[in-house]
């Protein structure tokens, strides 16, 4: 007994946060078969065997690999163009007064709006195909990608600067040896918000005017009633936005190895 | 040399105004002197003013407004109502922070928004759908940032409290509410564009008034000016709320401006 208090003492963290979910889990299972639900709502039901059942379905016809791939491909392009683009400027306006405070209204009027609203022009300019959807992602996912970039490197140790000028650095060397790797911290936290952002763009960009892709399959199961396709996919989108949050802050660890602990924290 | 002193002083409002009134300018030469406006492709300032006098002195794009607001206050206040006990409950209580940790941060971390086809077949087009959808999205900020608003409450002013013979109830109102309210005001700011969000979304999706409805039918319809009349109104409401928030924070928490949660 003894033993049983201890090992839960240790181990309570852990086992009442995945208690809960699979305590959950088993409620949403069982409750149709305990209580006869009405049956407006049965159509609307699902239950998790289901749903696992859908999923095998669905990539046992293959139905589910081509949608995937082509979220799979809009989201790379557009994070990447993010990439390409946020980056660079953050650290230019990082480093210009000037072009910082020419870029700021731009900057502060679109990340306090939803890029979302751009949708219907976006369509409008390049299309119900792909090209829309990866440049919803791209204008999502860019503005985390360059606050923060600025960010990292306005906080960058000016005594730092200094030592590397009086040894005679030039900007790109300044650049190389100290902005960027003070600004990492700073720029992952802005990669891991892009993540968001750019997930949030595939799934929307291809609610709308689509043919295919996963927000596709979602949209058109819910218009037919197959809710527990709908479940598949946003379980897909769910495991996705888990698996690559944990991957940034993997890396955020691995790139900030050098650093000295209490400089970790910002 | 006072001329000097002045853009030393004002360089960031002088430089700011000076390159979106030079996009403006070139945007609109552009397409009046060099390229031919295609007015089903793209449209110039000029046409977008009009077209926003239009809509904002006639009023059309008012009660699209006033719909949108309408379903996201509801959703919003529901998020407040929901997310800050829970919160709470989560920092002040170590095994409800254990027990509900996981699962709200798993929920939190995945795109909600996918359930918007299935939250609309389910509540039907109209306000009950996008209210749910706002109140699925902002509810996080609001249960995260309380919890971690209790969280730092400083344990030492508890004590103080406690010795000095407080109740449970002065706890909550005198210590741990004042502490976490700065807290909380971060998080309507990330809940806002969360909201938002929602709202957008509903509308493009399923909706028969809105403002989002408004911009993609124009869109539909070729209507590039009044679209982005839409979007300038949208884009305006947005700015002026999150600034709002950004005033409020720094009214309830004057000594931490600029710490980004979250």
């Amino acid at each position: 007994m003894n033993r049983l208090v201890n090992f839960y003492n240790e181990r309570e963290h852990y086992l009442l946060g995945w208690g809960f979910i699979l305590i959950l889990m088993l409620a949403w299972e069982t409750l149709p078969r305990l209580v006869a639900l009405p049956r407006g709502l049965t159509l609307f039901f699902t239950t998790p065997t289901r749903v696992v059942e859908a999923f095998y379905h669905l990539i046992v016809e293959n139905k589910i690999q081509h949608h995937l791939y082509v979220s799979s491909i809009e989201f790379l392009f557009g994070l990447a163009l993010a990439i390409g683009v946020g980056l660079p400027l953050g650290l230019i306006a990082g480093r210009s007064k000037i072009i910082d405070a020419m870029v700021d209204p731009y900057v502060t009027v679109l990340n306090a709006t939803p890029r979302l609203i751009f949708l219907p022009l976006f369509i409008l300019w390049f299309g119900i195909g792909m090209w829309s959807k990866v440049v919803i992602v791209f204008i999502g996912a860019v503005f985390p990608l360059l606050i923060n970039t600025q960010e990292g490197v306005k906080n960058v140790d000016q005594v730092l600067v200094n030592v590397v000028r009086s040894f005679g650095a030039n900007e790109w060397q300044v650049m190389k040896t100290v902005v960027l790797p003070n600004s990492v911290p700073y720029i992952i936290a802005g990669l891991r918000l892009a993540i968001g952002r750019a997930v949030l763009g595939v799934v929307v960009g291809e609610f709308f005017g689509a043919s295919e892709g996963l927000g596709y399959m979602i949209a058109s199961a819910a218009t037919n009633y197959k809710v527990d396709v709908v479940f598949v996919g946003v379980a897909i989108f769910m495991g996705l936005s888990l698996a690559l949050t944990l991957w940034v802050k993997k890396l955020e660890t691995r790139l900030s190895r050098w650093r000295p602990e209490d400089t970790k924290a910002f | 040399m006072e001329l000097r002193a002045f853009y030393q002083e004002h360089y960031r409002a002088i430089l700011g105004t000076v390159s979106v009134l030079a996009f403006i300018v070139i945007w609109e030469s552009l397409l009046t002197f060099v390229i031919p406006l295609n007015p089903f492709f793209f449209t110039k300032p000029s046409l977008i003013a009009v077209a926003f006098k239009e809509q904002v002195i006639h009023g059309a794009l008012w009660r699209d407004l006033a719909v949108s607001s309408r379903a996201f206050l509801w959703g919003f206040s529901l998020a407040i109502l929901f997310g800050i006990p829970i919160g709470a409950f989560m920092g002040w209580r170590k095994r409800a922070e254990y027990t509900l940790d996981p699962f709200l941060t798993a929920l939190y971390a995945s795109p909600l928004v996918a359930l918007a086809p299935l939250m609309i077949v389910v509540f039907g087009v109209g306000l009950l759908a996008k209210a749910m959808l706002v109140f699925l999205l902002s509810v996080f900020p609001f249960i995260f940032n309380t919890f971690a608003g209790v969280r730092s409450t400083d344990r030492l002013l508890i004590n103080v409290v406690r010795s000095f013979g407080g109740k449970e109830k002065d706890l909550y109102l005198k210590v741990i509410f004042p502490s976490t309210l700065p807290y909380i005001a971060a998080g309507a700011r990330i809940a806002l564009g969360r909201g938002l969000v929602g709202i957008i979304v509903g509308e493009f999706y399923a909706a028969s008034e809105g403002i989002g409805f408004a911009i993609s039918r124009f869109g539909d319809t070729y209507k590039l000016p009044e679209m982005f009349a839409g979007i300038l109104v949208l884009m305006i409401g947005a700015v002026v709320m999150t600034e709002g928030m950004r005033k409020l924070e720094a009214l309830l928490a004057p000594w931490k401006m600029s710490q980004e949660s979250q």
